[in-house]
């Protein structure tokens, strides 16, 4: 059932305390939840809202590093533990606008920097198909969330797979659109050039309709898009005759479990028989390979500089110290766990005036190149698709996804090429390998999100996987 | 390679105003070999005549605010989430300059 | 051995916005604190810049001021470091592509004139106010986000004279362009200075030592002055001098030590990725090139060359941008120019003083001036006269009524004047005689008795005149 159908079919408070309900049921199994947030005032604010508004009465979950005025936001830090936001996201207006309920702020890797959830301030998010496996992240508790049924929507942020990721682990849509779609203003920053605001639904009608709410140009955000916002969601056929569709050959090359690869086969099988011509697309490996220590530089460089407001002098958690210095570096040790300060001290080293050429620099000189190279592959094909994972969600104690690797992975990391290039991505299910959800990714053409959601409602039919919840607790 | 070593770390953190425990910076500079040897790998491509990509998209802008008071915090928002505060001032222990 | 003294100055300026550069937020004037931020300016998580266009229009016409090169595309970049004043723990500047390159402004000392190479000009944010206490430090936020501009002067420099020249010529400037106040005192016009010796003749840089915290022309003379006399005594007795951040000292009337320069900070500058970059029209820049104020050198040549001021007087007017402008006023309601520049320069600043100057049209308006102006012009009212009625005038009442009220009328008509002047010579033959041998004292003595017969009121010029038409006639055989 997606959110128009939903709202036919209950009132607002009904909607709202069932997804209150199954949030408490869930929160001991999942730890999904940072903060609950009162819904008292927003359900009688709907008396000013049109009952025809798209998310009219829907409960909603923010990500945690998404302000909302008068709320807790942490962004997954303990340097947050305590900061109650001043003002209002642009999405947080635009969707309670839209009379969307927000009931959570949800857990998240600590300041988006991690693909685990291992790294919150609140501890691990679980995986509501395996509660021994993680729910991947950076945008964990929001998947979890969507997964389980509590909400039929949630904001999250990708930087580096963050939403796409999570979605191929849940059994859920994870969208990123395209650089600037979405207004960032009042997103807590990871790095500013690869953060996108994305989302979680449970199908493709529902993610084309959040974008029309989402999406438009934000004088306060200075990188938000002056292009058109379409309507999305209107003439969703999924009919794939005449699409013209690329696989990205080195990422399937890449995986190892069986199990992925005959599923995507049989999918690329069944998109030739609806209709669809799909090639085979053979992006440069060289470029692939880069992918990870270039991402790597520019994020943690970015992310570096963007936290240096995070003092514990205007606001946050301060730790006592005999000169401001001390303030700050108690503050700030105590504030930041160890993954993270971890990274700030690689991203600072990379923008040292000596290593800046070599390094932060050269990492931008490579993510050009990597770009002109997805543009290359992308040219000639409505889209490109690959497996979103070549493995169901990891066990909680495989703490390899967060530490650089030797042996380079690319069918775990292909999905930052999205970022680099501003490109429109999403996650679907694809099917479930050993009880577990694994995703497919579809890659777009920068603001051409409309034939993105048409290839998705396509494909979702192919797959048959939609409006999928693994309830926990109970 | 110069000497990255667990001293050197903890230097550099100290510039970012945190701290690293002894575990924690040998951890980095293990981890620091294996960045290494992915920078090497960012080495080997050829990047002559390519500049740096620091945005997505490139176009240019043509938009600048107008000059309107638009948004102001009343002073208790200012100072809602203020550690430590007087007299509405922020306060903390004496700068030195 | 003899030293030559080389001088570069940085100046900070605050911009006459109502927003901050980058936020929405009111720009503060003695406000209470921490009244005038938002999210932005407090660096609350989240928050995003958004720029200024007022700014970087004004920015622009210093620019324009300056003689600066201007970048059509406006860029900024982060400076990172940590500091209590620094609510973001970065600055958004221009470090790598300001808005303006290679300008230049002429100064006129004694030693006489130089033109001021003008590295760069480019926009970037102020910080928080500090105030230390004892034990701790109070911090309001008011100023942060205000927008700057710093200017940066090559080392061209050679005296305090010429230091002090351009720092005065910089604040005309902008003054006059409006996009600053430029108070010293208030902290709206920052200056550092620059200052190294190095032998005469010889082309290589000494060691430059860095002056802050100079809040009036004066300390930076005496700032200056005071160096030379640290760095000669170094150099002379074979030391060296060190690289150094020197602050001067009001009561000791000299400069001190702030602290030893230590190796060079690093601030790890890269583009700001959250404002694109911004592409200036060509046309919208000249847009606001022609809209710029006449500015003083401009004013100078009218002054000098199409009116026909004397070098002197066209520097007093320009020097003060409400005179120069009152002074242009009064020309619209009068072609008597020298008077008109005469009044404006040497009367009017003895009634009113400098900061006054700019109510003053409230009081004398220029038509009401350049009316008094018309009657000494036309001979109508002696200028003896015209001091009689000018504290009137500036007081706000009209000039016919101070006339009337004051019974000041002057003697003119020629008919009138001739038959005093004829009856006067009757009396006084004896002087006719005197006049005629030579006796200048006649002359004057002549004009005495008439101007008693008409109470003073004759007019001088055209007494003279019929006079001396008059003596002439009668000469003796």
């Amino acid at each position: 059932m997606n959110i128009k159908e939903t709202i036919k079919l209950s009132t607002p408070i009904e909607r709202v305390e069932k997804a209150l309900k199954l949030a408490h049921q869930g929160q001991p199994f999942l730890n999904a939840v940072v903060t609950f947030v009162d819904t008292e005032k927003q359900l009688d604010n709907l008396q000013n809202i049109n009952p025809d508004a798209p998310f009219y009465g829907i409960p909603i979950v923010l990500k945690d590093n998404v302000n909302m005025k008068s709320v807790k936001t942490t962004g997954g830090s303990h340097i947050l533990a305590n900061y109650i936001s001043q003002y209002n996201a642009t999405i947080t207006d635009r969707l309670q606008a839209a009379g969307a309920i927000v009931i959570a702020k949800s857990s998240m890797d600590e300041l988006g920097m991690g693909g685990t959830n291992l790294t919150a301030a609140t501890g691990p998010v679980y995986n509501p198909y395996d509660l021994s496996r993680m729910s991947g992240g950076s945008s964990g508790g929001s998947a979890v969330l969507v997964a389980s049924g509590v909400v039929p929507f949630a904001i999250g942020t990708d930087t580096g797979d963050s939403v796409r990721k999570p979605a191929s682990f849940n059994g859920i849509i994870g969208v990123k659109p395209s650089y600037g779609r979405i207004s960032r203003y009042g997103i807590i920053p990871y790095a500013s050039s690869l953060d996108h605001v994305g989302y979680f639904t449970r199908n493709v009608s529902d993610a084309a309709l959040a974008l029309e709410v989402l999406a438009g140009r934000d004088d306060q955000d200075m990188t938000s898009s002056f292009i058109e916002v379409e309507k999305y969601s209107v003439d969703l056929t999924g009919d794939l005759s005449g699409r013209k569709i690329g696989y990205i050959a080195n990422v399937v090359r890449a995986i190892e479990n069986q199990d992925v690869l005959a599923m995507f086969n049989r999918l690329i099988e069944n998109m030739r028989i609806a209709g669809a011509e799909v090639v085979s697309i053979e992006m440069n490996e060289d470029l692939l390979n880069a992918i990870l220590p270039t991402y790597y530089i520019i994020a943690n460089s970015e992310a570096t500089a963007n936290h240096s407001n995070l003092d514990g002098l205007r606001f946050g958690v301060q730790q006592a110290g005999n000169d401001i210095e001390e303030i700050m570096s108690a503050s700030r040790t105590a504030g930041f766990g160890k993954l993270i300060r971890k990274r700030f001290v690689i991203g600072s080293f990379s923008l040292f005036v000596e290593n800046q050429e070599k390094l932060f620099r050269k990492a931008q000189k490579v993510r050009r190149l990597i770009v002109e190279d997805l543009h290359r592959a992308l040219n000639g094909v409505d889209g490109l698709i690959a497996p979103a994972s070549g493995y169901g969600a990891p066990k909680l104690q495989d703490t390899s996804l967060d530490q650089l690797s030797s042996r380079y992975l690319v069918a775990e990391n292909f999905m930052v090429i999205s970022n680099f290039s501003g490109t429109p991505s999403l996650t679907q299910p694809l099917g479930y390998v050993d009880g577990l959800p694994v995703g497919i990714n579809l890659i777009c053409h920068p603001f051409e999100e409309k034939k993105m959601f048409e290839i998705a409602a396509g494909l979702e039919k192919l797959t048959g996987l939609a409006d999928c919840i693994r309830e926990v607790g109970e | 390679m110069e000497n990255y070593n667990s001293a050197y770390f903890k230097q550099l953190a100290k510039q970012l105003r945190f701290d690293l425990s002894d575990q924690e910076a040998q951890d980095i500079v293990a981890e620091f070999d294996t960045l290494l040897n992915q920078l090497s790998l960012l080495e080997t491509i050829d990047t002559e005549g390519v500049t740096e990509m620091v945005l997505p998209f490139e176009d240019e802008t043509t938009f600048m605010r107008e000059d309107t008071v638009k948004n102001v915090f009343t002073v208790e928002e200012a100072m809602a989430n203020a550690p430590k505060s007087k007299n509405d001032y922020f306060v903390t222990v004496k700068v030195v300059i | 051995m003899n030293y030559e003294t080389v001088i570069g100055i940085e100046i900070h300026c605050e911009l006459k916005t109502k927003t901050k550069m980058f936020s929405s937020a009111p720009v503060s004037f003695a406000k209470h604190q921490n009244s005038c931020v938002n999210e932005i300016d407090l660096g609350h998580p989240g928050t995003l810049p958004s720029v200024n266009k007022e700014a970087v229009i004004q920015a622009l016409k210093a620019c324009m001021a300056l003689n600066c090169t201007i970048d059509p595309v406006i860029r900024f970049d982060r400076k990172n470091y940590y500091y209590p004043d620094l609510p973001k723990g970065y600055q958004i500047t221009q470090q790598f592509h300001p808005v303006g390159l290679r300008g230049s402004v002429t100064i006129e000392t004694a030693a006489g004139k130089r033109d001021v190479r003008i590295n760069r000009l480019h926009m970037e944010e102020d910080t928080a106010k500090q105030f230390h206490y004892a034990t701790e430090t109070w911090i309001d936020y008011n100023r942060a986000g205000t927008p700057l501009v710093e200017i940066v002067s090559e080392p061209d420099m050679r005296s305090a004279d010429e230091a002090v020249a351009f720092v005065e010529k910089l604040r005309t400037l902008l003054y006059y362009l409006g996009v600053s106040d430029v108070k010293m005192e208030e902290g709206s016009m920052r200056c550092d200075i620059n200052i190294s010796l190095r032998p005469e003749g010889t082309t290589e840089y000494g060691v430059k030592t860095e002056i802050k915290n100079l809040n009036s022309i004066n300390n930076i003379r005496l700032a200056v002055e005071s160096e030379i006399i640290r760095q000669t005594a170094i150099l002379s007795a074979g030391d060296k001098v060190e690289q150094a951040t020197r602050r001067y000292d009001d009561t000791l009337k000299s400069t001190v030590m702030m602290r030893k320069k230590e190796g060079n900070v690093d601030y790890k500058y890269f583009p700001e990725p959250n404002i694109p970059p911004i592409r200036l029209a060509a046309e919208w820049i000249e847009e606001i090139r022609s809209s710029l104020p006449e500015l003083p050198e401009q004013r100078s040549i009218r002054y000098t060359e199409v009116l026909g001021l004397s070098d002197y007087d066209a520097k007093i007017l320009t020097q003060n941008k409400e005179l120069s402008d009152y002074f242009d006023e009064v020309l619209n309601y009068t072609t008597f120019t020298k008077l008109a520049a005469n009044w404006c320069i040497s009367e009017l600043p003895a009634y009113v003083s400098q900061e006054n100057l700019s109510e003053l049209h409230t009081t004398l308006t220029p038509k009401s001036l350049a009316s008094m102006i018309d009657k000494i012009g036309q001979n109508i009212v002696s200028s003896k006269q015209a001091k009689e009625i000018f504290p009137h005038l500036i007081k706000g009442e009209s000039l016919q009524s101070i006339i009337d009220r004051l019974h000041i009328s002057q003697v003119s008509d020629t008919a009138e004047l001739s038959d005093i002047i004829n009856k006067t010579l009757d009396e006084q033959p004896q002087s006719i005689v005197d006049y005629h041998n030579g006796k200048d004292r006649a002359l004057g003595f002549l004009v005495g008795q008439i101007m008693k017969k008409t109470k003073g009121q004759a007019n001088p010029v055209v007494t003279n005149e019929l006079l001396l038409a008059e003596l002439t006639r009668r000469k003796p055989e």
